[in-house]
């Protein structure tokens, strides 16, 4: 059972292996070449982050259903209100901050609890910045339910309340903890609220064109994942795009970019 | 029992030896390969998390809810650093042929630690494949800590096999 190592052997095999150079690393360095190829893929997507939106905005045709063609109009802060997009905030605010959120994404929980609490203290608070909420619920079949209730709970001026609620609850992905009953469930911890209004609300699915067309001026955007925004001026020009959970410095970085 | 205890006795032998036999044949090659496969990898992974940014800044951060996420997929680079210079050295070692379960290994331990770091590109995902992309997704996320664990076993086995395959010619009974 003794084993002892013989280190001549050893050296013996490292001399030898010398005349054999030509041996073949293709097993190793193709797997290793495959994910450098893909970062430097994943590099150029994130690169393509915080350009302008210009080209997006006048190739494809947004859905919404605002009788504005003009692309900028539909991120006006004032387009948005009348869309009935929660926000925060003051109107006269020289800059928007429109947020793409599932509210079943843990990405987006991120995002909400590192970083809008910044841009809130920084920005919003200062009168420099209103924040809109619009719904992109991609990550899950509960993630419309959770949708429509947020939005439903907008009618009471709820939302905010909810939304908090919902991220603080937030589980794993479809896990049942936004279904239907639990969703009512939240909707009661939220004080002062309508539950019978809440109810006809919901049950009657009564925003689900306004969150269909959120998805669809996502899709026109070309967002392709939770959270995303777009950082506009009040009147919907010089849009900027942030994809992801970006950390405060990035938002900062370019809403002073925007303000210059 | 007896049969465990040699195992942990011969690995405790067979690791520093292996790594001695890699490291010090030739310290600029292998450290070389060690620290340029870990650095890509941990880009790699820590962009995918969303925790590190190359525009409009250089910027990295750990939030709250990526910490562990974050040490295990810097274990698994440091692995796949570790696991490929092995590899290299074996396979130009003409003298210890490479089999398939060394090779196995590694390339099921790249993957795993790619996979298990892809949740964030769940929308593609989403996307292609429909509903069954939904689900595919939702698993992927929800059960990221775990496969990311399941990544560093394998990888941990993959460098179990390749000591081995480093070592073997150079024991003997005595």
């Amino acid at each position: 059972m003794n084993r002892k190592y013989n280190n001549k052997n050893t050296l013996c095999a490292l001399k030898k292996r010398i005349n054999h150079k030509h041996c073949s690393l293709l097993p190793i360095v193709s797997p290793v070449f495959l994910m450098m190829v893909l970062t430097l893929n994943f590099g150029f997507f994130v690169n393509y982050q915080n350009t302008p939106l210009y080209v997006f905005a006048q190739t494809k045709e947004t859905a919404s259903n605002s009788s504005s063609s003009a692309p900028d109009n539909q991120l006006a802060l004032s387009n948005l209100i009348k869309q009935g997009s929660p926000y925060y905030g003051k109107e006269s605010a020289p800059i928007t901050i429109i947020d793409f959120s599932d509210l079943q994404c843990p990405m987006c929980k991120r995002h909400v609890d590192n970083t809008e609490p910044q841009i809130n203290s920084t920005y919003v608070q200062t009168g420099k910045v209103a924040y809109v909420f619009k719904h992109l619920p991609n990550r899950g079949f509960d993630s419309m339910p959770a949708a429509l209730a947020a939005q439903c709970m907008n009618d009471q001026g709820k939302f905010w309340a909810f939304h908090s609620i919902l991220y603080k609850n937030q589980g794993p992905i479809d896990s049942g903890w936004a279904n239907s009953e639990n969703l009512k469930k939240f909707a009661l911890q939220v004080p002062g609220m309508d539950i019978n209004q809440f109810n006809s609300c919901f049950e009657g699915k009564k925003y689900q064109g306004l969150v269909k067309s959120d998805v669809s001026l996502a899709n026109s955007l070309g967002f392709t994942e939770t959270p995303s925004f777009i950082i506009v001026n009040s009147d919907g020009s010089n849009p900027q795009k942030i994809e992801g959970p970006k950390p405060f410095p990035i938002f900062k970085t370019t809403i002073e970019k925007l303000g210059q | 029992m007896a049969n465990k205890q040699s195992l942990f006795k011969g690995l405790k032998d067979t690791i520093p030896l292996a790594f001695k036999i890699v490291y010090l044949s030739n310290p600029v090659l292998y450290i070389g390969i060690s620290a340029s496969v870990f650095a890509i990898f941990w880009a790699f992974f820590n962009i995918f998390d969303q925790l590190l940014f190359f525009s409009p800044i250089l910027y990295f951060y750990i939030p709250d809810d990526a910490q562990i996420g974050f040490v295990i997929t810097t274990m698994s680079a440091a692995l796949l650093g570790i696991v490929v210079s092995m590899n290299v050295y074996v396979i130009r070692n003409a003298k210890i042929r490479l089999d398939k379960s060394l090779l196995s290994g590694s390339v099921l331990g790249i993957a795993s630690s790619a996979c298990a770091s892809c949740s964030s590109i769940g929308f593609l995902i989403i996307s292609t494949f429909g509903g069954a992309g939904i689900i595919a997704t939702g698993f992927l996320t929800n059960y990221q800590i775990p496969l990311r664990l399941l990544s560093v076993g394998v990888l941990v086995w993959a460098l179990y096999v390749v000591n081995n395959r480093s070592t073997k010619s150079c024991m003997v009974n005595q």
